[in-house]
Protein backbone atom coordinates (compact mmCIF):
# COMPACT_ATOMS: atom_id res chain seq x y z
CA UNK A 1 0.00 0.00 0.00
CA UNK A 2 1.59 3.52 -1.19
CA UNK A 3 1.04 5.59 2.18
CA UNK A 4 0.94 9.46 1.32
CA UNK A 5 1.20 9.01 -2.01
CA UNK A 6 1.09 13.20 -2.66
CA UNK A 7 4.75 14.68 -2.11
CA UNK A 8 4.94 17.57 0.67
CA UNK A 9 6.10 19.00 3.43
CA UNK A 10 5.40 16.54 5.91
CA UNK A 11 7.15 14.00 8.36
CA UNK A 12 5.75 10.62 8.80
CA UNK A 13 5.02 9.06 12.38
CA UNK A 14 3.23 5.89 13.28
CA UNK A 15 1.27 4.70 10.60
CA UNK A 16 -1.38 3.13 13.30
CA UNK A 17 -2.09 6.69 15.30
CA UNK A 18 -5.33 8.05 14.60
CA UNK A 19 -3.98 11.39 15.01
CA UNK A 20 -3.05 14.04 12.07
CA UNK A 21 -1.77 17.42 12.98
CA UNK A 22 -1.72 20.77 10.14
CA UNK A 23 1.00 23.05 11.84
CA UNK A 24 -0.34 25.73 8.91
CA UNK A 25 2.31 28.44 9.17
CA UNK A 26 3.58 27.33 12.13
CA UNK A 27 7.42 24.65 12.20
CA UNK A 28 6.41 21.73 15.10
CA UNK A 29 7.51 18.60 15.65
CA UNK A 30 6.07 15.86 17.03
CA UNK A 31 7.13 12.53 18.98
CA UNK A 32 6.96 9.69 15.56
CA UNK A 33 4.97 7.12 17.71
CA UNK A 34 1.86 9.56 18.61
CA UNK A 35 1.22 11.35 14.93
CA UNK A 36 0.74 9.61 11.89
CA UNK A 37 1.62 12.63 9.81
CA UNK A 38 1.92 16.51 10.48
CA UNK A 39 3.40 19.36 8.52
CA UNK A 40 3.14 22.73 7.42
CA UNK A 41 0.60 23.81 5.14
CA UNK A 42 0.48 27.05 3.25
CA UNK A 43 -2.51 27.27 0.91
CA UNK A 44 -5.84 27.36 0.56
CA UNK A 45 -5.99 25.36 -2.81
CA UNK A 46 -3.05 22.98 -3.36
CA UNK A 47 -2.12 22.45 0.17
CA UNK A 48 -5.33 21.60 1.23
CA UNK A 49 -5.76 19.04 -1.91
CA UNK A 50 -2.48 16.77 -0.76
CA UNK A 51 -3.25 17.00 2.94
CA UNK A 52 -7.11 15.17 1.98
CA UNK A 53 -5.46 12.66 -0.72
CA UNK A 54 -2.61 11.93 2.23
CA UNK A 55 -5.11 11.43 5.04
CA UNK A 56 -7.67 9.42 3.13
CA UNK A 57 -4.65 6.72 2.00
CA UNK A 58 -4.62 6.06 5.63
CA UNK A 59 -8.14 4.69 7.06
CA UNK A 60 -6.11 4.74 10.87
CA UNK A 61 -6.45 8.68 11.03
CA UNK A 62 -9.33 9.71 12.70
CA UNK A 63 -8.92 13.31 13.92
CA UNK A 64 -6.75 16.03 12.51
CA UNK A 65 -6.07 18.68 14.64
CA UNK A 66 -5.22 22.36 12.96
CA UNK A 67 -3.01 24.14 15.14
CA UNK A 68 0.03 26.97 14.40
CA UNK A 69 -0.14 30.14 13.59
CA UNK A 70 -2.52 30.89 10.73
CA UNK A 71 -1.68 31.75 7.35
CA UNK A 72 -2.04 35.63 6.59
CA UNK A 73 -4.13 36.05 3.47
CA UNK A 74 -4.55 32.59 2.37
CA UNK A 75 -6.35 31.38 5.66
CA UNK A 76 -5.64 27.94 4.80
CA UNK A 77 -6.68 26.59 7.90
CA UNK A 78 -9.73 28.74 7.75
CA UNK A 79 -10.44 27.06 4.06
CA UNK A 80 -9.82 23.54 5.82
CA UNK A 81 -12.38 23.92 7.97
CA UNK A 82 -14.88 25.35 5.72
CA UNK A 83 -14.35 22.59 3.32
CA UNK A 84 -14.58 20.02 6.13
CA UNK A 85 -17.77 21.48 7.26
CA UNK A 86 -19.84 22.45 3.85
CA UNK A 87 -17.24 20.88 0.99
CA UNK A 88 -17.49 22.68 -2.31
CA UNK A 89 -19.81 24.20 -4.81
CA UNK A 90 -20.00 23.23 -8.66
CA UNK A 91 -17.18 25.59 -9.34
CA UNK A 92 -15.03 23.94 -7.15
CA UNK A 93 -14.71 26.61 -4.63
CA UNK A 94 -14.52 26.11 -1.15
CA UNK A 95 -18.12 26.92 0.46
CA UNK A 96 -17.66 30.14 3.51
CA UNK A 97 -14.01 30.01 3.17
CA UNK A 98 -12.60 33.54 3.87
CA UNK A 99 -9.10 32.11 1.90
CA UNK A 100 -8.04 33.98 -1.50
CA UNK A 101 -8.30 31.50 -3.75
CA UNK A 102 -10.02 28.32 -2.06
CA UNK A 103 -10.51 26.19 -5.22
CA UNK A 104 -10.61 22.27 -5.20
CA UNK A 105 -9.68 21.09 -8.68
CA UNK A 106 -7.35 18.04 -8.26
CA UNK A 107 -9.33 15.60 -6.60
CA UNK A 108 -12.63 13.55 -7.10
CA UNK A 109 -15.97 14.32 -5.45
CA UNK A 110 -15.70 11.03 -3.51
CA UNK A 111 -12.33 11.55 -2.34
CA UNK A 112 -13.51 14.62 -0.86
CA UNK A 113 -16.85 13.31 0.69
CA UNK A 114 -14.20 10.52 2.02
CA UNK A 115 -12.27 12.87 3.79
CA UNK A 116 -14.96 15.18 5.36
CA UNK A 117 -16.72 11.81 6.67
CA UNK A 118 -13.32 9.97 7.71
CA UNK A 119 -11.98 12.59 10.12
CA UNK A 120 -12.94 14.86 12.63
CA UNK A 121 -11.42 18.22 13.00
CA UNK A 122 -10.23 19.81 16.20
CA UNK A 123 -9.67 23.57 15.43
CA UNK A 124 -6.60 25.16 17.30
CA UNK A 125 -5.78 27.37 14.76
CA UNK A 126 -3.30 30.16 16.99
CA UNK A 127 -2.13 27.48 19.47
CA UNK A 128 1.85 27.22 18.86
CA UNK A 129 2.16 25.73 22.51
CA UNK A 130 3.58 22.03 21.63
CA UNK A 131 2.64 20.71 24.80
CA UNK A 132 -1.20 22.00 24.52
CA UNK A 133 -1.28 20.41 20.87
CA UNK A 134 0.55 17.05 22.35
CA UNK A 135 -2.08 17.06 25.24
CA UNK A 136 -5.01 17.06 22.97
CA UNK A 137 -3.28 14.39 20.47
CA UNK A 138 -2.92 12.12 23.50
CA UNK A 139 -6.78 12.68 24.70
CA UNK A 140 -7.81 11.96 21.01
CA UNK A 141 -5.82 8.64 21.32
CA UNK A 142 -7.54 7.85 24.07
CA UNK A 143 -10.67 7.86 22.45
CA UNK A 144 -9.85 5.26 19.94
CA UNK A 145 -12.11 4.77 16.86
CA UNK A 146 -12.18 1.88 13.96
CA UNK A 147 -10.14 2.46 10.54
CA UNK A 148 -12.39 4.33 8.12
CA UNK A 149 -12.86 1.30 5.65
CA UNK A 150 -9.94 1.02 2.84
CA UNK A 151 -7.45 3.58 1.84
CA UNK A 152 -7.77 5.17 -0.49
CA UNK A 153 -5.23 6.33 -3.17
CA UNK A 154 -5.63 9.08 -5.42
CA UNK A 155 -2.13 9.01 -7.73
CA UNK A 156 -0.97 12.70 -8.23
CA UNK A 157 -1.79 13.53 -11.76
CA UNK A 158 1.29 13.70 -14.10
CA UNK A 159 0.67 16.95 -16.25
CA UNK A 160 -0.18 15.76 -19.99
CA UNK A 161 3.12 15.79 -21.43
CA UNK A 162 3.13 18.48 -24.38
CA UNK A 163 3.42 17.10 -27.70
CA UNK A 164 3.66 20.52 -29.94
CA UNK A 165 6.49 22.14 -31.21
CA UNK A 166 6.01 25.62 -29.96
CA UNK A 167 7.86 28.36 -31.51
CA UNK A 168 7.82 32.15 -31.56
CA UNK A 169 8.23 32.59 -35.47
CA UNK A 170 5.32 35.30 -36.45
CA UNK A 171 4.84 36.80 -33.43
CA UNK A 172 8.12 36.73 -31.88
CA UNK A 173 11.22 37.04 -33.34
CA UNK A 174 14.19 35.69 -31.85
CA UNK A 175 16.78 35.56 -34.71
CA UNK A 176 15.60 35.27 -38.71
CA UNK A 177 16.42 31.67 -39.15
CA UNK A 178 13.95 30.27 -36.53
CA UNK A 179 11.28 29.60 -38.88
CA UNK A 180 8.77 27.23 -37.73
CA UNK A 181 5.05 27.82 -37.43
CA UNK A 182 3.48 28.35 -33.98
CA UNK A 183 2.07 25.57 -32.34
CA UNK A 184 3.25 23.38 -35.40
CA UNK A 185 2.23 19.44 -34.70
CA UNK A 186 6.04 17.94 -33.73
CA UNK A 187 4.52 15.09 -36.18
CA UNK A 188 3.97 17.35 -39.02
CA UNK A 189 7.31 18.94 -38.85
CA UNK A 190 8.97 15.76 -39.19
CA UNK A 191 6.93 14.77 -42.48
CA UNK A 192 8.03 18.33 -43.92
CA UNK A 193 11.48 17.88 -43.04
CA UNK A 194 11.84 14.50 -44.62
CA UNK A 195 9.77 15.44 -47.46
CA UNK B 1 16.56 38.63 -26.76
CA UNK B 2 13.09 38.41 -28.02
CA UNK B 3 10.63 41.25 -30.02
CA UNK B 4 7.13 41.40 -30.29
CA UNK B 5 5.25 41.87 -33.71
CA UNK B 6 2.15 43.29 -31.66
CA UNK B 7 2.27 46.71 -30.50
CA UNK B 8 3.47 46.40 -27.03
CA UNK B 9 1.98 49.55 -24.56
CA UNK B 10 4.04 51.86 -22.90
CA UNK B 11 1.96 52.96 -19.51
CA UNK B 12 2.66 55.56 -17.37
CA UNK B 13 2.22 55.00 -13.66
CA UNK B 14 2.79 57.98 -11.90
CA UNK B 15 6.46 58.77 -12.62
CA UNK B 16 6.76 54.99 -13.40
CA UNK B 17 7.18 54.21 -17.22
CA UNK B 18 6.34 50.26 -18.01
CA UNK B 19 6.06 48.01 -21.11
CA UNK B 20 7.04 48.33 -24.61
CA UNK B 21 9.48 46.23 -26.57
CA UNK B 22 11.75 43.82 -24.64
CA UNK B 23 15.03 46.22 -23.61
CA UNK B 24 12.86 49.47 -24.27
CA UNK B 25 11.83 50.24 -20.80
CA UNK B 26 13.30 49.12 -17.35
CA UNK B 27 11.88 46.63 -15.73
CA UNK B 28 9.90 47.46 -12.76
CA UNK B 29 10.18 45.72 -9.20
CA UNK B 30 7.77 45.33 -6.33
CA UNK B 31 8.66 44.49 -3.35
CA UNK B 32 6.67 43.66 -0.70
CA UNK B 33 6.18 45.23 2.72
CA UNK B 34 4.86 44.25 5.89
CA UNK B 35 4.62 40.44 5.69
CA UNK B 36 5.17 39.01 8.36
CA UNK B 37 4.03 38.21 11.80
CA UNK B 38 6.07 40.64 13.45
CA UNK B 39 4.31 43.57 11.84
CA UNK B 40 1.50 42.32 13.51
CA UNK B 41 1.39 44.63 16.36
CA UNK B 42 3.06 48.55 15.17
CA UNK B 43 5.58 48.15 17.24
CA UNK B 44 7.83 51.44 17.09
CA UNK B 45 11.42 49.52 15.97
CA UNK B 46 9.58 47.13 13.48
CA UNK B 47 8.11 50.25 12.10
CA UNK B 48 11.02 52.02 11.35
CA UNK B 49 13.07 48.74 9.63
CA UNK B 50 9.69 48.92 7.78
CA UNK B 51 11.03 52.24 6.74
CA UNK B 52 14.63 51.57 6.45
CA UNK B 53 13.58 48.99 3.71
CA UNK B 54 11.81 50.96 1.78
CA UNK B 55 14.06 53.52 1.93
CA UNK B 56 16.58 51.09 0.68
CA UNK B 57 14.35 49.60 -2.48
CA UNK B 58 14.34 53.58 -3.38
CA UNK B 59 17.85 53.95 -3.38
CA UNK B 60 18.60 50.52 -5.22
CA UNK B 61 16.15 52.00 -7.70
CA UNK B 62 17.75 55.37 -8.07
CA UNK B 63 21.12 53.48 -8.45
CA UNK B 64 20.14 50.95 -11.41
CA UNK B 65 17.37 52.75 -12.55
CA UNK B 66 15.05 49.95 -12.46
CA UNK B 67 11.59 51.69 -10.86
CA UNK B 68 10.88 50.21 -7.29
CA UNK B 69 7.09 49.86 -6.08
CA UNK B 70 6.35 49.55 -3.01
CA UNK B 71 3.85 46.92 -2.51
CA UNK B 72 1.86 46.85 0.59
CA UNK B 73 0.66 43.65 2.31
CA UNK B 74 -2.63 44.04 3.91
CA UNK B 75 -4.30 41.39 5.70
CA UNK B 76 -7.09 43.41 7.43
CA UNK B 77 -9.29 46.23 7.33
CA UNK B 78 -7.88 47.82 10.36
CA UNK B 79 -4.71 47.47 8.88
CA UNK B 80 -5.50 49.63 5.49
CA UNK B 81 -4.75 53.40 6.85
CA UNK B 82 -1.95 52.97 9.11
CA UNK B 83 -0.12 50.65 6.62
CA UNK B 84 -0.37 52.79 3.74
CA UNK B 85 0.09 56.10 5.48
CA UNK B 86 3.12 54.88 6.56
CA UNK B 87 4.63 54.50 2.92
CA UNK B 88 3.23 57.24 1.46
CA UNK B 89 4.95 59.22 4.27
CA UNK B 90 8.54 57.22 2.38
CA UNK B 91 7.43 57.53 -1.17
CA UNK B 92 7.57 60.33 -2.95
CA UNK B 93 4.55 60.94 -5.32
CA UNK B 94 3.18 60.32 -7.90
CA UNK B 95 5.03 57.40 -7.24
CA UNK B 96 2.37 54.65 -7.18
CA UNK B 97 1.44 52.31 -4.25
CA UNK B 98 0.96 48.89 -4.87
CA UNK B 99 -1.61 46.85 -2.56
CA UNK B 100 -1.23 42.88 -1.69
CA UNK B 101 -4.34 42.05 -0.25
CA UNK B 102 -5.66 38.33 -0.24
CA UNK B 103 -9.36 38.97 1.15
CA UNK B 104 -11.73 40.03 -1.11
CA UNK B 105 -13.42 42.07 1.71
CA UNK B 106 -10.41 44.02 2.78
CA UNK B 107 -9.42 44.75 -0.57
CA UNK B 108 -13.27 46.11 -0.97
CA UNK B 109 -12.55 48.31 2.16
CA UNK B 110 -9.04 49.05 0.57
CA UNK B 111 -10.84 50.78 -2.79
CA UNK B 112 -13.29 52.73 -0.78
CA UNK B 113 -10.28 54.14 1.39
CA UNK B 114 -8.53 55.25 -1.14
CA UNK B 115 -10.76 56.62 -3.35
CA UNK B 116 -11.94 58.89 0.18
CA UNK B 117 -8.19 59.86 0.59
CA UNK B 118 -7.65 60.94 -2.76
CA UNK B 119 -5.28 57.50 -3.20
CA UNK B 120 -7.23 55.86 -6.46
CA UNK B 121 -4.91 57.17 -9.04
CA UNK B 122 -1.92 56.20 -7.48
CA UNK B 123 -3.06 52.72 -6.61
CA UNK B 124 -2.32 49.34 -7.94
CA UNK B 125 -4.19 46.63 -6.84
CA UNK B 126 -2.66 43.50 -6.71
CA UNK B 127 -4.38 41.73 -7.88
CA UNK B 128 -7.95 41.50 -9.59
CA UNK B 129 -8.18 37.59 -9.57
CA UNK B 130 -10.84 34.97 -9.59
CA UNK B 131 -11.79 35.05 -6.32
CA UNK B 132 -13.44 38.48 -6.68
CA UNK B 133 -16.43 38.30 -5.38
CA UNK B 134 -19.83 40.43 -6.81
CA UNK B 135 -19.15 42.67 -3.80
CA UNK B 136 -15.67 43.04 -5.19
CA UNK B 137 -17.02 43.57 -8.77
CA UNK B 138 -19.40 46.24 -7.87
CA UNK B 139 -16.85 47.85 -5.34
CA UNK B 140 -14.25 48.07 -8.13
CA UNK B 141 -17.08 50.13 -10.58
CA UNK B 142 -17.26 52.36 -7.81
CA UNK B 143 -14.11 53.33 -6.69
CA UNK B 144 -11.46 51.88 -9.70
CA UNK B 145 -8.05 51.82 -9.02
CA UNK B 146 -5.81 53.79 -11.38
CA UNK B 147 -3.78 50.66 -11.81
CA UNK B 148 -5.07 47.06 -12.02
CA UNK B 149 -2.67 44.10 -11.91
CA UNK B 150 -5.08 41.15 -13.78
CA UNK B 151 -3.88 37.85 -11.78
CA UNK B 152 -3.84 34.57 -14.94
CA UNK B 153 -3.69 32.34 -12.22
CA UNK B 154 -6.37 29.28 -12.88
CA UNK B 155 -6.58 26.33 -10.88
CA UNK B 156 -8.20 24.55 -13.17
CA UNK B 157 -5.53 24.95 -15.83
CA UNK B 158 -2.06 25.76 -15.69
CA UNK B 159 -1.11 25.89 -18.67
CA UNK B 160 -0.09 28.54 -20.60
CA UNK B 161 -3.77 28.66 -22.64
CA UNK B 162 -5.06 28.52 -19.36
CA UNK B 163 -4.19 31.13 -17.38
CA UNK B 164 -4.77 33.22 -20.56
CA UNK B 165 -8.15 32.21 -20.30
CA UNK B 166 -8.33 33.18 -16.91
CA UNK B 167 -8.11 36.63 -17.68
CA UNK B 168 -9.66 36.11 -21.43
CA UNK B 169 -13.33 34.61 -20.36
CA UNK B 170 -12.95 34.14 -16.53
CA UNK B 171 -12.14 30.64 -17.29
CA UNK B 172 -15.87 29.38 -15.98
CA UNK B 173 -15.37 31.00 -12.38
CA UNK B 174 -16.60 34.47 -13.63
CA UNK B 175 -19.14 35.69 -15.97
CA UNK B 176 -16.69 37.13 -17.89
CA UNK B 177 -13.01 37.65 -18.36
CA UNK B 178 -10.85 40.19 -15.81
CA UNK B 179 -10.16 41.97 -18.95
CA UNK B 180 -13.42 42.80 -19.48
CA UNK B 181 -14.39 43.57 -16.26
CA UNK B 182 -10.92 45.88 -15.46
CA UNK B 183 -12.17 47.84 -19.28
CA UNK B 184 -15.97 48.14 -18.35
CA UNK B 185 -14.94 49.46 -14.30
CA UNK B 186 -12.85 52.34 -16.49
CA UNK B 187 -9.41 50.80 -15.23
CA UNK B 188 -6.62 53.16 -16.68
CA UNK B 189 -3.62 50.82 -16.47
CA UNK B 190 -4.12 47.00 -16.90
CA UNK B 191 -1.27 45.31 -15.92
CA UNK B 192 -1.25 41.39 -16.45
CA UNK B 193 0.31 38.55 -13.96
CA UNK B 194 0.73 35.36 -15.52
CA UNK B 195 0.07 33.76 -12.01
CA UNK B 196 3.29 31.56 -10.57
CA UNK B 197 2.92 28.15 -10.02
CA UNK B 198 4.97 25.61 -7.65
CA UNK B 199 7.17 23.33 -9.41
CA UNK B 200 5.16 20.03 -10.92
CA UNK B 201 1.87 22.41 -11.44
CA UNK B 202 3.21 23.62 -14.83
CA UNK B 203 5.60 25.98 -13.12
CA UNK B 204 7.53 26.93 -16.59
CA UNK B 205 4.02 27.59 -17.88
CA UNK B 206 4.11 30.73 -15.28
CA UNK B 207 6.77 32.29 -17.95
CA UNK B 208 5.82 30.59 -21.28
CA UNK B 209 2.69 32.58 -20.80
CA UNK B 210 4.70 35.91 -20.40
CA UNK B 211 5.24 36.15 -24.44
CA UNK B 212 2.09 34.86 -24.81
CA UNK B 213 -0.19 37.15 -22.85
CA UNK B 214 2.06 40.14 -24.49
CA UNK B 215 1.58 38.61 -27.93
CA UNK B 216 -2.07 38.84 -27.41
CA UNK B 217 -2.62 41.83 -25.57
CA UNK B 218 0.60 43.71 -25.80
CA UNK B 219 0.15 45.26 -22.11
CA UNK B 220 2.92 45.13 -19.40
CA UNK B 221 3.64 41.32 -18.08
CA UNK B 222 5.48 39.48 -15.18
CA UNK B 223 4.54 37.38 -12.55
CA UNK B 224 5.93 36.75 -9.04
CA UNK B 225 8.15 34.01 -10.06
CA UNK B 226 9.89 33.94 -6.72
CA UNK B 227 7.32 31.84 -5.20
CA UNK B 228 7.70 28.83 -7.09
CA UNK B 229 11.39 28.99 -5.45
CA UNK B 230 9.77 29.56 -1.87
CA UNK B 231 7.79 26.17 -2.49
CA UNK B 232 10.11 24.32 -3.62
CA UNK B 233 10.25 20.93 -1.66
CA UNK B 234 13.75 20.29 -1.99
CA UNK B 235 15.23 24.19 -0.98
CA UNK B 236 12.78 24.25 2.10
CA UNK B 237 14.85 21.86 3.79
CA UNK B 238 18.31 23.08 1.92
CA UNK B 239 17.98 26.63 2.72
CA UNK B 240 17.34 26.04 6.65
CA UNK B 241 21.44 25.45 6.93
CA UNK B 242 22.15 26.96 3.54
CA UNK B 243 20.20 30.83 3.77
CA UNK B 244 22.43 32.40 1.48
CA UNK B 245 22.08 30.14 -1.45
CA UNK B 246 18.47 30.14 -1.25
CA UNK B 247 18.71 34.23 -1.52
CA UNK B 248 21.04 33.72 -4.50
CA UNK B 249 18.26 31.25 -5.92
CA UNK B 250 15.61 33.55 -4.72
CA UNK B 251 17.01 36.74 -6.02
CA UNK B 252 18.04 34.83 -9.78
CA UNK B 253 14.89 33.94 -10.35
CA UNK B 254 13.55 37.26 -11.09
CA UNK B 255 16.19 36.91 -13.86
CA UNK B 256 13.65 34.34 -16.08
CA UNK B 257 10.55 36.32 -16.84
CA UNK B 258 13.08 39.61 -18.28
CA UNK B 259 14.76 37.04 -20.63
CA UNK B 260 10.93 36.35 -21.60
CA UNK B 261 10.43 39.57 -22.34
CA UNK B 262 8.43 40.58 -19.43
CA UNK B 263 7.70 44.16 -17.52
CA UNK B 264 7.94 43.20 -14.14
CA UNK B 265 8.60 41.33 -11.15
CA UNK B 266 6.78 41.14 -7.87
CA UNK B 267 9.85 39.71 -5.51
CA UNK B 268 8.81 38.99 -2.53
CA UNK B 269 9.73 40.98 1.00
CA UNK B 270 11.25 44.14 0.34
CA UNK B 271 14.58 43.48 2.33
CA UNK B 272 15.69 41.73 -0.74
CA UNK B 273 16.06 44.73 -3.05
CA UNK B 274 20.09 44.72 -2.51
CA UNK B 275 20.26 41.27 -4.18
CA UNK B 276 17.28 41.37 -6.56
CA UNK B 277 17.94 44.81 -8.07
CA UNK B 278 21.85 44.21 -9.34
CA UNK B 279 20.19 41.04 -10.85
CA UNK B 280 17.30 42.50 -12.49
CA UNK B 281 19.40 45.29 -13.92
CA UNK B 282 22.51 43.05 -15.19
CA UNK B 283 19.63 40.84 -16.91
CA UNK B 284 18.10 44.20 -18.02
CA UNK B 285 21.42 45.30 -19.58
CA UNK B 286 21.65 42.01 -21.56
CA UNK B 287 18.17 41.93 -23.15
CA UNK B 288 18.46 45.62 -24.17
CA UNK B 289 21.23 45.22 -25.98
CA UNK B 290 20.85 42.24 -27.58
CA UNK B 291 17.35 44.51 -28.63
CA UNK B 292 19.40 46.95 -29.89
CA UNK B 293 22.36 44.75 -31.71
CA UNK B 294 19.14 42.63 -33.59
CA UNK B 295 16.63 44.85 -33.31
CA UNK B 296 17.43 48.83 -33.21
CA UNK B 297 15.60 49.17 -30.26
CA UNK B 298 16.75 52.27 -28.43
CA UNK B 299 16.87 51.71 -24.51
CA UNK B 300 15.46 54.92 -22.45
CA UNK B 301 17.50 57.32 -20.57
CA UNK B 302 17.32 55.80 -17.72
CA UNK B 303 17.61 52.02 -18.53
CA UNK B 304 20.38 50.06 -16.46
CA UNK B 305 22.01 49.75 -20.56
CA UNK B 306 22.65 53.42 -20.23
CA UNK B 307 23.03 54.28 -16.70
CA UNK B 308 25.47 50.99 -15.83
CA UNK B 309 28.40 51.08 -17.84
Amino acid sequence: MTLYPWRGEFTVGSETSQVAIDTLASRLDFPKEKVAIWGQHKTENLGIEKIMANVISNPNIRYLIICGEEVRGHRSGDSLIALHANGIDGNGRIIGAKGAVPYIENLPPEAITRFREQVEIIDMIGTTDLDKVLEKAGELASRPREPFGEPIIIEFVEREKGSQMKSFEGKIALHKDLVVDPYLEVEELALEAGS
Amino acid sequence: MISFSKEQSILKMGDVTIGGQPGEHPTVLFGTVFYGKKYREPIPEVLDEARRFIRAQEEMSRLTGNPGIVDIFIDSTERIEPRISLVLEEVPGPRPISLDIPETEVRQAALKYAAEAGLSGRVILNSFNLGATEDELAALGEHPPGTAVLLGYNPRDFSADGRVEMIDTGAGYLEKGLMSYAEEFGIGNILLDTGATPFDHNAAETLRAIPVMKNKWGLPTGCAIHNTVESWLWMKGYRKEHRAEYLTCDAGSNALPVVMGGDFCVYGPIRNAGSVFPVVAMVDKFVAEGAEDYFGVTSSEDHPRRKLE
